[in-house]
């Protein structure tokens, strides 16, 4: 059989499945798509008997474009859900987080160590304090914490402050667990400079503001969003952390296969670091400026620490392990 | 399967089993791509600034502030992974190049991998956004992968390659049988020159075809007609009399190429 034959002999075929692959491409597929299988198998054939018997390179070339595209339609990922969304809200994300419990407090120390120890060493020794924040750092925060009336608040009086906070909040602070979690490509290095850096510097704040500010502005603010905020932080940290762990100990793989491993592993961590994070920003931007009675503010953040910790040790907890 | 060769033709196998062929692009065209996107984005978000600040006017300055500012954080992160997730795999940018992200396996990308490949695109700017990381890793690699792509396993293809120009010369009248059996690559390799042979000057013809005077058994242009007239009885007559098992193909089976 000639080349020709071939074309000739299989001619209706081909444009049939063609007129399928645009119907789907198109989003319409009529009533007969669901022979699209069969004839992308039969074209596959088509393309293998091409091949074997050489009829050349004008043939084999349509033939193989015309199997990627149907390959790319029959392999179509099926679309984001809200079903799916809550599914990873309320089993994926915890579960993943559990799994990677050591990660977890490996970040949280990378966190939390600095911030106590540089907050702290406030009471001793303020200069560590005043050198890390800087002329401009002292000046903001005593912009924001420094009297004893409300500041905060009356910085948020004008129409529209809060939300225009909350985007704010969310394009930076964001941003931030996305540059956390790529830092990891650095062998790690990157995640642990945002983990350290912003533990040393949320220290400073805080210490400095309780040495020459007024503590209970500063504490009343941060104490409602802080819990989301932060834990949204070291997750973004995990998920970084997990890169860079494939690339210093890839194990039995090549480097470039445990790399691409572990970023399905930490893929449920960004994501839900990205969701935390939001939620802070929705926390900081509407409820954490109002002028409320400090008791309750003290509440809503501990209510938010124990409502953190109670998601991340039971939620989907009974379903089977997330695949 | 065929040797590794130095070439942008990736072959993946299909659970099907054929083999389908993807070209890879390089990053020049991808860094074209990227530059048309930056200005998509800028021309969009110049003429939401101008349309929200006459807004504004009516709304609030702050208000405006705030939907700029998460405009601007959409734009800057989930631009690239949204149209990328989406049906085309591809950027207004790399759409206009006629370029699209696949997996790996040829198969479009999902979501995760759209994210992993664009907020890894942080480092590969890196240092100071002269893509360089990217760029070594492009190089490094075979599929032109950076690292990003590299996480998520995916590769940026041309959505229709252009067609190699296909200029055979005149067949010959009559076939000649090849004198002795071939492998799948040597014949597919005489095959490949009959096909391009009228790219060529009738002395690099000549030069290519010296190369095979094992085969044909002359040198100069008798060699190259003998070559022609093999490819000939390869591609026209060969399986006339049965397909498949002679010149030292008896492993192939059409359906599945190992």
């Amino acid at each position: 059989m000639t080349v020709g034959d071939f074309e000739d002999k299989n001619k209706q075929r081909w444009e049939e499945y063609q007129r399928l692959v645009d119907g789907m491409e198109k989003g319409k597929p009529g009533p007969e798509a669901g022979q699209l299988p069969r004839r992308f198998r039969e074209l596959c054939v088509d393309l293998s008997l091409a091949e074997f018997r050489m009829y050349g390179e004008r043939l084999t070339e349509r033939l193989n474009a015309q199997v990627i595209r149907g390959y790319e339609m029959l392999y179509q990922k099926r679309r984001a859900s809200w079903e799916k969304l809550a599914e990873f809200v309320a089993v994926r994300f915890p579960q993943t987080v559990r799994r990677e419990w050591r990660l977890f407090w490996l970040c949280n120390a990378v966190f939390w160590l600095p911030f106590f120890a540089v907050m702290l060493s406030a009471s001793y020794e303020i200069q560590w304090v005043q050198s890390i924040l800087g002329a401009d750092g002292m000046a903001s925060m005593d912009q924001m914490y420094g009297g004893k009336e409300d500041q905060i608040a009356h910085l948020r009086e004008e129409y529209g402050s809060n939300f225009m906070m909350f985007c704010h909040y969310i394009r930076n602070n964001v941003g931030i667990d996305f540059r956390t979690f790529a830092g990891g490509m650095a062998a790690g290095l990157g995640t642990l400079f945002f983990l350290l850096f912003n533990g040393i510097y949320m220290g400073a704040a805080a210490g400095y503001v309780n040495h020459a500010g007024n503590p209970e502005s500063f504490w009343t603010f941060v104490s409602g969003h802080a819990p989301y905020e932060l834990l949204g932080m070291v997750v973004a940290g995990m998920a970084g952390m997990r890169l860079g762990l494939a690339l210093l100990h890839p194990g039995r793989l090549p480097r470039v296969r445990a790399l691409a491993e572990a970023a399905k592993q930490a893929l449920p961590l960004i994501l839900g670091a990205a969701l935390l994070t939001t939620l802070a920003a929705v926390v900081e931007g509407f409820w954490s400026a109002q002028l409320l009675p400090s008791g309750l503010k003290y509440g809503v953040g501990i209510a938010g620490w124990v409502l953190v910790t109670a998601y991340f040790t039971l939620a989907g907890r009974r379903v089977g392990h997330a695949p | 399967m065929t040797a590794e060769k130095l070439d942008t033709l990736q072959a993946v196998e299909l659970a099907e089993g054929v083999e389908i062929r993807l070209r890879v692009a390089g990053p020049m065209l991808r860094a074209g791509a990227y530059a048309l996107d930056l200005l998509i984005r800028f021309g969009v978000i110049i003429v939401a600034s101008i349309a929200l600040s006459l807004l504004g006017i009516a709304i609030g300055q702050r208000l405006v502030t705030g939907v700029m500012l998460l405009g601007w954080f959409l734009m800057e992160w989930f631009y690239p992974v949204l149209f990328e997730a989406g049906k085309r795999g591809a950027t207004p940018g790399k759409r206009i190049l006629g370029l699209r992200v696949v997996q790996a396996t040829g198969s479009p990308i999902t979501f995760g991998q759209a994210v992993v490949r664009n907020f890894l695109r942080w480092v590969d700017g890196m240092p100071f956004f002269t893509y360089g990381f990217g760029m070594a890793s492009c190089l490094a690699t075979r599929r032109f992968q950076r690292l990003g792509d590299l996480a998520a396993g995916t590769v940026v293809i041309y959505e229709h390659a252009a067609p190699t120009p296909i200029l055979a010369a005149p067949p010959p009248i009559i076939p000649v049988p090849l004198p002795v059996g071939l492998s799948a690559d040597e014949t597919r390799a005489l095959v490949r020159f009959r096909e391009r042979a009228g790219l060529w000057s009738a002395a690099r013809r000549e030069e290519i075809a010296d190369q095979a005077m094992a085969l044909s058994g002359a040198s100069g242009a008798p060699g190259v007609s003998r070559l022609m007239a093999m490819a000939h009885w390869v591609q026209d007559k060969k399986h006339a009399a049965g397909a498949g098992g002679r010149n030292g193909e008896q492993s192939n089976t059409p359906v599945t190429r190992r």
